[in-house]
């Protein structure tokens, strides 16, 4: 099975690799099972934290953290498409992957929905959508961005 | 790592340097011939040591220190040194990548624990089968990495979007790089082929077939936009570097390479901007500042550089990075000759990771080393008196800067 279509944008399967679960990680990922986007915003300095911290904001090192929703909008910084099999399998290849820029800052890495990498430009705009995806810890709804 | 420190400038010199074979060794791991024999850390590194002490003319009783670094497992360094018949009185493992190992021992001999140390690095991975990316030894089922209050170590947290390796981490750089200054896979092949043309020069490379603007095109993606020849080889081998106090590292062998200068930044917090965006340059300025500056030498002096090419186009990270060449401008740079002898800064002048051998930063000083003798042959740079080596991960950087100990 391959990832690629001749004429289409290529769609990326249900079947993940593991998540990184336990405590706040675990936080993250109940949000998004109610089809929310929230990340950890710094109640001392205003950080706002991605990847999940686990112990303590990387600005100003306390521990005082809220669930900000966001907004869903951003735009594409980078991207990168897979042909290497890393995952020897679980993902078909080549699957593309997107860095993009949330309105609210962080940079989130994600796979592009219903577009691929030849579709992409420059600071294009994207929006959150969630895809329903499964690993070893069961089914779960993972973030992606549509065209936006 | 000791942080930098004027004191310890040139407290220790470089004389003796082994190194296995990589291009042969990688040739009978391909090939497996009949009675083919994997090679083990120890068998590794007991090769290199025995080409360093050789080197360097000292008898075995004046090495007073060891250090061991692998990178998966090994024995404990109070093994290796009676595995190579060294009675230590320092024996520590120290690391693994070229970084932090090298001024970690300098401050041991300052501190009066050595006078003389052998630093062996031995990696099987190779044959070993490692993959670096996906779930493997160092994001599969570990604990979290993000303890310290840091960026994370790695891809650990972006595995449910297929994201992972280190190849990765450079792809995605320069895909963004591409974007910024519209340049296309075209201009970075000069780095792969430049660093390929030095490899073509030693005989113990892993690589030494000319690679061409079409088979370099032709090669498949690994992690696109980077292909196959843009990502550094995975192969087995070792490095020895015998390291003795300055003031007794006069008329050996060899002339002494003085360690003058090291070091060190991390990114402390956004580092997918910090390293898609800036390419590491706050942290290699920061850290070449340093390391110059410990050295007591200024940038324009630094005549030979040896970069960590573990990916073609995170040279150009460093190169741009330290201030060689400004940013946006490294691949014209490359492709200008300005990488090479007789342009600007000839840069892995052995063949880099991408082309001579992976040792994880090790070949690099022992290759800044023959510069500094003037044993590097084809490539030697004429003249030269300062050499800079830098390691750089995804996320920090560790220059060392050396001289020839005759100045
Ligand atoms: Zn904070």
């Amino acid at each position: 099975m391959s990832g690629e279509t001749a004429d289409g944008p290529r769609y990326i399967g249900p079947k993940r690799p593991d998540r990184t679960l336990g405590g706040n990680h675990d936080t993250f990922w109940d949000w998004c099972g109610k089809g929310e986007l929230r990340l950890q915003r710094c109640g001392n300095c205003n950080h706002l934290h991605w990847p999940v911290t686990v112990r303590k904001c990387e600005s100003c090192g306390e521990q005082a953290f809220t669930w900000e929703p966001m907004s869903g909008r951003g735009k594409v910084v980078s991207w990168t498409t897979f042909q290497q099999d890393y995952y020897r399998g679980l993902m078909a290849v080549p699957y593309d992957t997107i860095l993009v820029e949330l309105d609210e800052g962080p940079l989130f890495m994600s796979n592009p929905q219903g577009f691929s990498w030849q579709d992409l430009s420059p600071e294009m705009p994207v929006k959150l959508a969630f895809l329903d995806a499964e690993d070893s810890a069961g089914t779960f709804k993972l973030p992606v961005f549509e065209r936006g | 790592m000791p942080p930098s420190d004027p004191a310890l400038s040139r407290k220790v010199s470089i004389v003796g340097v082994g190194e296995t074979d990589f291009g042969a060794d990688y040739q009978a791991e391909r090939k497996r011939p009949e009675g083919w024999v994997p090679p083990t850390e120890e068998s590794l590194l007991t090769n290199a040591f025995e080409r360093a002490l050789a080197d360097s003319g000292l008898s075995r009783e004046d090495i007073d220190g060891v250090t061991c670094s692998f990178t998966y497992g090994g024995p404990p360094a109070e093994e290796v040194a009676k595995m190579l018949g060294i009675k230590a009185r320092y024996a520590e493992a120290n690391g693994n990548i070229m970084a932090g190992p090298l001024p970690t021992a300098c401050a041991a001999i300052a501190e009066g624990k050595a006078d003389c140390i052998a630093m062996v690095f031995a990696v099987a991975s190779r044959s070993a089968g490692r993959l670096f990316g996906g779930m493997t030894h160092s994001t599969g089922g570990v604990p979290d990495p993000d303890g310290e209050g840091g960026a994370p170590a790695s891809y650990y947290y972006f595995h449910p979007w297929g994201w992972s390796s280190q190849a990765a981490h450079w792809a995605l750089i320069f895909a963004h790089f591409q974007w910024k200054y519209g340049v296309g896979e075209e201009d970075l092949y000069h780095v792969a082929a430049q660093v390929r043309r030095h490899a073509m020069a030693r005989d113990n490379a892993v690589m030494r077939k000319e690679l061409t603007l079409e088979d370099y095109l032709a090669s498949r993606y690994i992690v696109r936009p980077l292909h196959l020849f843009d990502i550094c080889i995975v192969n087995d081998g070792a490095v020895c570097l015998i390291i003795r106090r300055a003031d007794l590292a006069k008329g050996l062998a060899h002339v002494p390479v003085d360690v003058a200068g090291w070091g060190y930044s991390k990114i402390k917090q956004n580092k997918m901007h910090t390293m898609v965006r800036e390419q590491l340059r706050p942290q290699l300025q920061a850290a070449s500042t340093d390391a110059l500056a410990m050295a007591g030498v200024t940038l324009d002096q630094i005549q030979h550089f040896e970069g960590y090419d573990a990916s073609s186009f995170h040279l150009i990270n460093q190169v741009e990075g330290i201030g060689f060449t400004p940013p946006g401008t490294g691949l014209a740079f490359c492709k200008d000759g300005q990488m090479t002898v007789g342009g600007r800064i000839p840069t892995n002048t052995s063949g880099g990771n991408l082309s001579h051998a992976y040792m994880q930063g090790w070949s690099q000083v022992v290759q800044a080393v023959r510069q500094l003798r003037g044993e590097a042959g084809q490539y030697q740079v004429p003249g030269i008196e300062v050499s800079m080596t830098n390691l750089a991960q995804t996320d920090q950087t560790h220059p060392i800067v050396y001289v020839r100990g005759d100045r």
